[in-house]
């Protein structure tokens, strides 16, 4: 087993990963920009480094200055948390190379996988239902138009390596191609060094639907069940839950196959989610797969009782997947709530100091805070908006709802704003408790308010 | 008159959209700010010619630190 893992992240997820640790007994380094040094969950990790300036280029994004960290400590393994460098083939080439476990899909596989039409190809191969469009790339203006002309609008020009809600054009007619195909090529040069894209079909209202998966060095892959990521402002996910009010046990059944097949495709070993598209009639399509841990992770491990993170740590020791698909049973609802540093409407950034903090009533069976924050301490204008994650469960969607409408009730945070009155404003929309859910709610919510 | 544009928002300098020497009008954009991965204009108060540029790409900002000055008419 791992025996002291360096976790190259920030914020809530380090607090995640040493908590399990802590119960492996594997010792944690933890790393830290300028802007971050006073961050209080340093104090949780055993050993703490200094990686660079505040600029993330500079720090968590610096592969020299984490390797030499991980080098200083004696750390034997390197967890990616997400974000950052988490899929990044590099980095994980980088760790391997100096005889460093990475935690995570081999640096073969994330290299692979970084192209989306790859991932398409091998849904081809497998028989997976795919988003229609193009499985190779799309080189000009011309070709765009051409693909129109014979499959129509709305198209979605996307970047082959793109990620994070970056990377993606929306054409509703041919006069935006030239536009949309010149803004791509110019944030896929400025955000990931590679300008190739591709064209999938607009699914129009879909419903974001990901099975999370597990798969161990042995050729052994377990489903965790789906998470429901349908709620998103600008392709950035703010409410999920688990199971999905729509997943008929059917559905989920051909999902898991889906998820098997291409998770052997891919020759994939850790934890990772595959992420599929639901038609508002109701069809599955592949759209990616996530090979890292997910932010939402902890709405599958409220209803399965399976910690993923202790799972990556030994399926990335060597060790057999200790879990068959028959054994894993799914218990009532939970649903998570991202709690961003950004004003509730404009979703314009809040960076600042936290003034004062009070946190709701815990009751671990049916409440899970998962987050960074602490009074006096600072959300830096560097990084992610991201704060905290409140998690509720509930023997049924119904309670689970109200455990978390309390649970954020409760959560009063000063200094910045937050996006806790949107989800509020969410978990109590008729259409939301119904379940009318899909990727455009809320937009439709605010233009219908 | 010399005018000194500054930062609205803190973050990471992503670009400046102007050269010394150019026109520029008010409203228009003349530096992005990242601020938490969001692209944030900064945009000119005033009409005015670029006399300096204060940042470069990458500096960090803090709200009011000077960017650009402009000469006005």
């Amino acid at each position: 087993m791992i025996k002291k893992l360096l976790i190259a992240n920030r914020g809530e997820i380090v607090r995640r990963i040493i908590s399990a640790c802590s119960d492996l007994g594997i010792q944690t380094v933890a790393v830290y920009s300028e802007a971050d040094k006073n961050a209080f969950y340093l104090k949780k990790a055993n050993e703490t480094y200094h990686i660079g300036p505040s600029n993330p280029v500079k720090s968590y994004l610096n592969i020299d200055a984490l390797i030499d960290a991980a080098k200083k400590s004696g750390a034997d393994a390197i967890h990616p948390g997400y974000g950052f460098l988490s899929e990044n083939a590099s980095f994980a080439e980088a760790v391997v190379s100096h005889g460093i476990t990475w935690v995570g899909p081999s640096p073969a596989v994330l290299h692979a996988i970084e192209s989306k039409c790859y991932c398409r190809e091998i849904a081809h191969q497998n028989g997976v239902p795919f988003v229609p469009g193009t499985l190779t790339l799309v080189k000009s203006v011309e070709e765009i138009h051409q693909y129109v002309q014979v499959q129509g609008c709305p198209i979605v020009l996307k970047l082959d390596k793109g990620g994070g809600g970056k990377g993606i054009e929306r054409v509703q007619e041919p006069g935006e191609i030239k536009g949309a195909f010149e803004k791509l090529s110019r944030v896929g040069v400025l955000a990931f060094g590679c300008s190739d894209c591709y064209i999938e079909q607009e699914i129009l209202q879909p419903r974001h639907i990901e099975i999370q998966f597990l798969a161990d060095s042995y050729g052994h892959s377990v489903c965790l069940g789906e998470r429901e990521c349908s709620v998103q402002r600008r392709f950035q996910k703010i409410i999920e839950e688990s199971p999905s009010p729509v997943v008929t046990p059917k559905e989920r059944e051909a999902l898991f196959q889906y998820t098997q097949k291409l998770v052997k495709g891919m020759g994939y070993q850790g934890a990772g989610t595959m992420e599929f598209l639901r038609s508002a009639e109701g069809h599955f399509y592949f759209m990616e797969v996530n090979a890292r841990l997910q932010v939402e992770h902890p709405v599958t491990e409220f209803i399965t009782g399976i910690d993923i993170v202790k799972n990556q740590l030994s399926i990335a020791s060597g060790e057999k997947l200790n879990l068959e698909q028959g054994e894993i049973q799914f218990q009532g609802h939970s649903i998570e709530a991202r709690v961003y540093a950004e004003d509730p409407v404009s979703f314009a950034p809040s960076p600042g100091i936290i003034q004062k903090v009070r946190f709701p009533e815990m009751d671990g069976k049916y409440l899970r805070i998962d987050h960074a924050i602490e009074e006096g301490g600072s959300v830096p204008p560097f990084y992610d908006p991201l704060v905290a994650k409140v998690i509720s469960w509930g023997p049924n969607r119904t309670e689970a709802i109200d455990r978390l409408k309390k649970a954020l009730e409760e959560f009063h945070i000063e200094g910045i704003q937050t996006t806790i009155p949107t989800n509020l404003l969410i978990l109590k929309s008729p259409k939301y408790v119904s379940g009318e859910i899909h990727t455009g709610f809320i937009v439709d919510m605010y233009s219908q308010s | 008159m010399e005018v000194t544009v500054k930062a609205h928002m803190p973050g990471l300098l992503a670009r400046v959209e102007v050269n010394v020497g150019d026109k520029v009008k008010k409203g228009q954009t003349v530096a992005v700010i990242n601020c938490m991965k969001n692209e944030l204009m900064v945009n000119s108060g005033t009409d005015g010619v670029v006399k300096n540029i204060l940042v470069k790409e990458w500096d960090e900002m803090e709200v009011g630190s000077p960017m650009i000055t402009l000469e006005t008419a």
